[in-house]
């Protein structure tokens, strides 16, 4: 007998619990599991990649009214250009790619974000960079621009859009994709009827101060929506969020030069 | 199938069941109900996590060493668990995003544990493969059955499809807010575990004790 | 043959062997509201003299009666003013019409109209919890084989006086039937219930029907008129600001506010605690315990102050008088089969209600009511506090014997 099979025979007739054998099929099935895992990991990657995507092109679709069930999203998506807008200059920025950039890492990062004195949407840093989409008229003309908005609600931070016409005053529509509040109160701020209100609203007044408001009483009729029966915090949180986005320290400068054609 | 093996399939779908009778595996139970479309791919992921878990080990049940035993187990399981939640991110994106954490749980879930270690390392793969499915059966029941009531009375609806439509809508059915509240989960279960001890007498467990009464005394 | 003996000669039928042998809790539930029970008690709980549980749970129903009159005019005492402001044309509904059919109109300053418009929505909402509770309760009864207990009366009418005047008939049924069921039936019925069945069903109704239980709209039955309750104002602008919706504090305490049907008035509570401690119903260490723990850690929340967050400034005999804090110290918080069993126990649960029903009120941004869930919390522990009092008092007498030997 040749000296590997020496080897083989006495590692087969070793007990099971020693500690060469335990070693061994420790590592062994250490290597096999962590090939199979990361086989999955990388093999997926992309189709997950892909998912995310359109998930967050599904979003803006929702917002800008162009949804319906089994719609092609990624065609659909085409007509949306994504830019990343310097929040602080209030223009556009070729800075980063609008494809890959992550508003939610940048503001996490020391380097892209500010930590906020004032806070009224209690989200703590706000990012400089954040990625808008707008959306183009078939000859090219802008239609849309869909701006991302979060802050603090009852229980958690709801992320959404808020999709305003060209004239950046009067709100086309708003969708929260991402909330925890509570069902049947505060979660109600997904309840169509709800969100139909937005419609048409007018953030600023003809003097240009900051109006929108979300309240129980209606004071001014175009600047006004309902609060949620039954949940003045998650009502005074999206007050406060969208009042903090559309306000100087979010999307005003932006939208100013927007108009101007400054951005 | 022998009956043996039919009765490894069935036998933890009523009188066995992993949560009724022994009353394991709560916790993901109550967070994944409140819509059947997450409940049905959590079923389909612990049927699938318990049923191979068991059926690898059972391979290797001469192989383990007893003093890493637990440890090789967790392995295999926890391996199963990264693949079946790396699949459903692929291809079922939307239910991932609500299943979040809960799938990673599936580590946790004391029936895959418990099959491996009370079945899988005592009997033969096929055996231990359809014990493995049948528990995660037993699990997938009654994690539907409560789906079923959550979702309908929570949100008027069965599988996203509006059965009741709600006020809200314009309908007449006011949901139950408290049965999209996880705590829900525990009223349900536990009326659906009397309902089944009263069905079948055998799972009652005995008194731990008794009032007594004067004459008793 | 006189009533006595006719009971006599049909109770045989439904004795152990008798043709209705099944149905014996209802004919006892019949034949004891003429006739004092022969039996004994032989469970817990057990009351030491001649005052038996018929009767205790009687003194209770008694003792809400004050809270009752008030529910009745004070309903309709807002309904009548809401009317008055919103305006009749656009209101519809059978009561309205009654009234003005009967001739007694809507006006709010007519006592009798408030009182009969109050009635008009009390009694529904009470003839619902009797029946479907009671529903609930027999058929228990019946398969389980006990009596039907005198406490459904008690739990039925503690249940209707915390809702809102609005509340929808069938949530009513829905409420009592889960308080009755879950709250008590699945522990084996009266006696051994750890939590108060009226409190549960209420819950059940806050966190299922949360539209239908908080916000501005509900307290007050008018279509389109709203109005918060003075703890929603406080919650949202301080207490300072009530009197600038017209509310004082001999408003609160007298109840001529907003809020569930029986719980506004805090004299007419107050009335009621007077009766149930003079019949020694209700403990009074419960309800030193619990006034102590709000007073001290409202006080202590005074102290600590906050600029953020009115409620903290709320001083205690604000925190007293609005909301349900005193209905639920009167008749939830001495209830004694959901309460502590041991002296020392009592104090400890009274204290841990008041505290937590500060902390709730003050603290949690979701719920400006917090009563229910502080007694609620309250019941959970009260079995806990007992074992440690019971223990705590085992340790010091095994030591005192060690001492004297």
């Amino acid at each position: 007998m040749s000296k590997p099979n020496n080897i083989l025979t006495k590692f087969k007739n070793m007990p099971v619990d020693g500690m060469t054998k335990t070693l061994f099929v420790a590592i062994t099935l250490c290597l096999v599991c962590s090939m199979v895992v990361s086989f999955a990991a990388v093999n997926l990657k992309e189709i997950q990649e892909v998912n995310k995507a359109v998930d967050k092109q599904k979003n803006i679709l929702q917002v800008a009214g162009l949804y319906y069930d089994g719609i092609d999203v990624e065609k659909a998506f085409s007509s949306f250009q994504p830019i990343v807008v310097d929040l602080n200059q209030g223009k556009f920025t070729n800075r980063f790619d609008p494809l890959t950039f992550d508003d939610r890492k940048a503001a996490q990062d020391p380097q892209l974000s500010i930590s906020l004195k004032e806070d009224p949407a209690s989200i703590g840093r706000r990012t400089n960079f954040a990625t808008v989409y707008l959306l183009k008229k078939e000859d090219g003309s802008l239609d849309k621009v869909i701006l991302p908005i979060h802050g603090y609600g009852l229980w958690s931070t709801l992320y959404g859009f808020i999709a305003l016409e060209k004239n950046g005053n009067d709100i086309f529509g708003l969708q929260f994709y991402q909330h925890a509040e509570t069902p049947g109160l505060g979660a109600e701020v997904d309840n169509p009827k709800w969100k139909a209100q937005w419609k048409g609203k007018k953030i600023n007044n003809d003097s240009g101060e900051l109006m929108i408001t979300v309240a129980k009483t209606q004071k001014y009729k175009d600047h006004h929506i309902d609060a949620l029966a039954g949940a003045t915090l998650t009502s005074n949180g999206v007050d406060n969020l969208v009042k903090f986005w559309m306000g100087e320290a979010g999307f005003k400068k932006f939208l100013t030069n927007l108009q101007n054609g400054a951005a | 199938m022998s009956q043996t093996r039919k009765q490894l399939l069935t036998d933890p779908l009523v009188d066995n069941n992993p949560i009724t009778l022994q009353v394991l595996g709560i916790c993901s139970a109550l967070a994944v109900t409140s819509s059947l479309n997450v409940a049905f791919v959590m079923s389909l992921a612990v049927i699938a996590v318990c049923g191979f878990s068991s059926l690898f080990i059972s391979f290797l049940r001469h192989y383990i060493p007893n003093s890493i035993r637990i440890i090789v187990q967790m392995v295999i399981i926890a391996s199963l668990v990264i693949l079946v939640d790396q699949i459903i991110k692929a291809y079922a994106y939307e239910i991932s995003k609500t299943l979040s954490v809960f799938v990673g749980l599936i580590i946790t879930n004391c029936i895959v544990m418990g099959r491996a270690e009370a079945f899988a390392m005592k009997n033969k793969p096929f055996e231990s493969f359809v014990d493995g499915v049948g528990n995660g059966l037993g699990y997938s029941l009654l994690l539907m059955s409560v789906g079923v009531i959550r979702e309908l009375f929570g949100s008027g609806s069965l599988f996203g499809i509006m059965i009741f439509e709600p006020v809200s809508n314009g309908g007449w059915y006011v949901p139950n807010g408290l049965l999209l509240l996880p705590p829900s989960a525990f009223f349900i279960i536990g009326f659906i575990i009397w309902g089944v001890r009263t069905w079948k007498k055998s799972q009652v467990e005995a008194r731990e004790y008794k009032i007594q009464t004067l004459e008793e005394h | 043959m006189s009533l006595r003996n006719y009971f006599h000669s049909m109770e045989p039928h439904f004795e152990k062997g008798g043709k209705y042998e099944k149905y014996y809790p209802i004919f006892e539930m019949v034949e004891t509201i003429f006739f004092t029970s022969n039996t004994v008690t032989k469970v817990a709980p057990h009351a030491r003299s001649f005052v038996d549980m018929k009767r205790v749970m009687t003194y209770v129903v008694i003792s809400t009666i004050p809270c009752v009159l008030w529910a009745l005019y004070n309903t309709g005492l807002q309904t009548n003013s809401a009317l008055a402001t919103v305006g009749i044309e656009s209101q519809s509904g059978w009561r309205i019409s009654l009234l003005q059919f009967i001739g007694l109109g809507i006006s709010p300053e007519s006592l009798v109209s408030n009182v009969f418009h109050g009635l008009l929505y009390f009694l529904p909402i009470y003839l619902t919890t009797l029946i479907a509770g009671g529903i609930c309760e027999v058929t228990f009864a019946t398969i389980r084989g006990h009596e039907v207990n005198e406490g459904f009366l008690v739990s039925s009418m503690l249940f209707a006086l915390t809702l809102p005047a609005s509340t929808p008939l069938w949530q009513v049924a829905l409420g009592i039937a889960f308080g009755v069921v879950v709250g008590k039936e699945v522990f084996g019925g009266t006696g051994k219930n750890f939590l108060n069945p009226a409190l549960t069903g209420r819950a059940f109704l806050y966190f299922a029907y949360p539209a239908y239980m908080s916000g501005d709209s509900i307290w007050t039955p008018v279509d389109g008129y709203s109005g918060a309750t003075s703890l929603g104002i406080a919650a949202a602008e301080g207490y300072e600001s009530l009197s600038n919706y017209g509310i004082t504090w001999a408003d609160a305490f007298f109840g001529t506010i907003q809020g569930s049907l029986g719980e506004t008035s805090t004299l007419a509570c107050a009335i009621g605690l007077v009766f149930l401690l003079l019949t020694k119903i209700a403990n009074y260490r419960m309800v030193v315990g619990c006034l102590l723990g709000m007073i001290i850690f409202s006080s202590f929340l005074n102290w600590v102050g906050s600029d953020t967050n009115p409620m903290f400034s709320m001083p205690w005999y604000w925190h007293l008088v609005i909301g349900s804090y005193a209905f639920g110290l009167v008749f939830m918080v001495t209830e004694p089969v959901s309460g502590s069993h041991t002296n020392l126990g009592r104090y400890i649960y009274g204290a841990l209600i008041g505290f937590m029903v500060v902390m709730i009120r003050v603290l949690n941004p979701a719920f400006p009511e917090g009563m229910m869930l502080a007694i609620l919390f309250g019941n959970i522990f009260a079995p806990l506090i007992d074992h440690f009092v019971v223990m705590a008092n085992i340790k010091r007498r095994t030591k005192f014997n060690v001492q004297t030997q």
